[in-house]
Order: structure tokens, then C-alpha cells, then sequence
């Protein structure tokens, strides 16, 4: 019987990659950008609302983060969430896009981008999703449409359909909460 | 807020669309980037959105919006193929290959409305669907009506009759019915 190896946590991917320094742990570097390339994601579209700035963020973020690990740059490597969290704050607001700087840096690290360019958002079935959007009560049809083709907050949706942003709140979590269930049970 | 708490699904979907202020926006953002199961949600009601969306877009349900919410769909590029009627009306519509949306202003005055439900009949089956409590505001003066196209695409001659009706107590008020004599695009 194989044994399975323990995932390694953050700190102790941050620590292999900085042991490796330039000779590259290309596997711990792999499975850091697995595992934070989708919050750098989310991040970026919280923040820019852009599916293209989103990807460039990603790419930045993780080129600087593996950058500054390999040359033994980060100093509380037990919070390397926390250092990754806060270069993406300072990128968002620095907004610096180097085109040539990136190129440069994706040649050096292409190998662990493979892995983080890789789609991890994987898109629900689209004619599973629109039956269960069909089976919604009214209201929390239209407040759901209303509230995610573009992300409108409870207030603005709420004056639209003249309701107010706690009633607001309150469909969009029952809605939510219904449609979620409403995908799994079909995928299961 | 802990920012070594999990967030709630309500408290996730709150920040994803900007309604907390800076420091509970910050305390979550914290938390939701060191957490994997924060952060596997907060994907997750992502992709359900964008799910929502892509349906809107390809204009693959039937709701209840604002006029408002249409104008933006028009200013975002999509092509709205849009009908007014006033109660007791009728409309001869259709629907083009490159209409990415097909809606209805059903005017009727809702001051007074406490609920409303819609019936849509199709006179030739005798069927009828009832879409219930609807969501509205009583100072418009009507609601909008998205179709399915999808099912537009696919009817060939038709009339389809749409009934608003206040629900009170002692019974239905009809507020207007609106009928659409519907052919195939170029016909």
C-alpha cells in the first residue's frame, strides 16, 4: 500500500524554494502557483473587474513572489499568504505593467506557469445551470440576473425592483443557496 | 470580524460585491486569500455568477428585470428587440437572427399592488403558467418582461397572452392582458 505524501503547507513551500535558490525547486515553485493563482484571480477581479487585467495580475504577482523567494527576499516566510496578499494590494494600486520586464521574467519561469496558467475556473454546465435558473421562485430570478450580470450591490438592485437592501440580501442568499444545490444535485 | 474566522456565504458574497466597508472588506480579503476553503467558496459563488451572467447574455431565461437593467444590457452592446404594451393591447412581434434579447414593457398601474403574479397562456394548448410574486416597484408604471429565446426562436405562428394580476385578498385583480400574435422573423 502506497503511502500518500503530506501536501506541504506554505511555509514549507516558501522554505524548499528558497534552499533551492537559483538551482530551482520547480515542484514546490509548481504547487505554489497551483494553489495561489486562483486568490491572486479572485483578487484581481474583485478589484479590477477585468478578466484579462485578472490574468496579468497573476502572472505579476507570482513572477515577483518566486522572484524575491529564490533570492531569499522574504523575510516572515510562516505568512508567505500574507506577503503574496500584500504584492497584490501594491500592484493593483503601483498599476505598473512592464511588458518587457514581464517577458523576461516569464522566460525565466515558465516552467511554473504552466501549471498556474492552467484554467482552474472551471465554468459550471451551462444547460444545467439555466434549468435550475428556470426552476427559481420570481423573485429571486430576477434578483440574482439583476445582481451578477454586471455585480451590483443589494441597493442599487433593490431600487431598481423596489425593495430594500436587506430584502435585497436576503433573496440573493436564499437564491444563492437554492441554485447551488439545485447544480450539485444535478451533477450528482 | 476575526480575521481568523470563515466567512459566512452571505458575508463572501457582501464583499464580492462591494457592500461592506473598508476595514470588514480588508478583514475578509485577509482571511479569504490564507484560506483554502474560503477562498474554493468564494470561487465558487464566482463561477455561479459568472454562470448567471453568460445565461443572461445568451438570453436563455424568462425574468422579471428593470428598465434600468435593459438600458445597461443595450449600452453593454447586446441587441434588444424590445415591445411596449398597454393593457388590453396586442403586438405583432417577432424575433431576428441577431437579437441577443427580446423584451415586453407590460404597463399597468401596481400603486396600489401588494402582490403581483403573471400568467402566461397559450390559447391554442390551453396551458397556462403562473409566475408568482413577482418583484417590482409600485411607482413604475408596468414591469419588463424578458423572454426565453430560445423559445421564441423555436415557435413558428402563435399567439401567446400574458395576464398581470394583483393578488389580494377576496381574489385576483386583473391589471391587463396583453396579447402577442408572434411569426418567424421574415415571414
Amino acid at each position: 500500500m502506497h503511502e500518500v505524501a503530506p501536501v506541504p503547507d506554505d511555509s514549507e513551500l516558501a522554505r524548499r524554494i528558497v534552499a533551492a535558490g537559483t538551482h530551482h525547486d520547480a515542484t514546490a515553485e509548481a504547487e505554489l502557483c497551483r494553489r495561489f493563482a486562483p486568490r491572486i484571480r479572485l483578487y484581481g477581479l474583485r478589484h479590477l473587474r477585468s478578466d484579462a487585467a485578472a490574468a496579468d495580475l497573476v502572472q505579476d504577482v507570482l513572477l515577483m513572489t518566486l522572484q524575491k523567494l529564490r533570492a531569499g527576499a522574504v523575510r516572515e516566510l510562516d505568512k508567505l499568504a500574507s506577503f503574496i496578499l500584500g504584492t497584490c494590494r501594491q500592484t493593483v494600486i503601483d498599476g505598473r505593467r512592464s511588458g518587457g520586464r514581464r517577458e523576461r521574467l516569464l522566460d525565466t519561469f515558465s516552467p511554473s506557469f504552466d501549471i498556474a496558467s492552467e484554467d482552474s475556473d472551471t465554468a459550471l454546465d451551462s444547460g444545467r445551470l439555466e434549468s435550475c435558473l428556470q426552476h427559481l421562485p420570481e423573485r429571486e430570478r430576477s434578483v440574482l440576473v439583476m445582481t451578477f450580470y454586471d455585480d451590483r450591490p443589494a441597493d442599487e438592485v433593490g431600487t431598481a425592483l423596489g425593495l430594500t437592501p436587506g430584502n435585497v440580501r436576503v433573496i440573493r442568499h436564499r437564491g444563492i443557496e437554492r441554485l447551488r444545490r439545485c447544480v450539485e444535485e444535478q451533477t450528482s | 470580524m476575526s480575521a481568523f474566522t470563515c466567512s459566512s456565504n452571505a458575508d463572501l458574497a457582501a464583499y464580492w460585491l462591494g457592500e461592506l466597508d473598508a476595514t470588514d472588506a480588508a478583514d475578509i480579503e485577509t482571511h479569504v486569500f490564507g484560506c483554502d476553503h474560503c477562498s474554493g467558496r468564494l470561487q465558487n459563488l464566482v463561477r455561479l455568477g459568472a454562470g448567471i451572467r453568460q445565461a443572461t447574455v445568451a438570453g436563455a431565461l424568462h425574468a422579471v428585470l428593470s428598465p434600468d437593467f435593459v438600458r445597461r444590457m443595450q449600452d453593454d452592446g447586446l441587441r434588444v428587440r424590445e415591445y411596449r404594451l398597454q393593457p388590453g393591447t396586442s403586438v405583432a412581434c417577432t424575433i431576428a437572427p441577431d437579437d441577443d434579447l427580446v423584451v415586453s414593457h407590460l404597463q399597468a398601474a401596481l400603486a396600489d399592488v401588494e402582490r403581483l403574479d403573471l400568467v402566461f397562456e397559450d390559447p391554442d394548448a390551453g396551458t397556462q403558467l403562473r409566475m408568482q410574486d413577482l418583484a417590482f416597484d409600485r411607482a413604475a408604471d408596468g414591469v419588463v418582461l424578458a423572454s426565453n429565446t430560445r423559445y421564441l426562436r423555436q415557435l413558428d405562428t402563435a399567439t401567446r397572452r400574458v395576464r398581470l394580476l394583483a393578488v389580494q385578498e377576496g381574489g385576483d385583480r386583473e391589471l391587463g392582458t396583453y396579447t402577442f400574435n408572434h411569426s418567424r422573423y421574415g415571414a
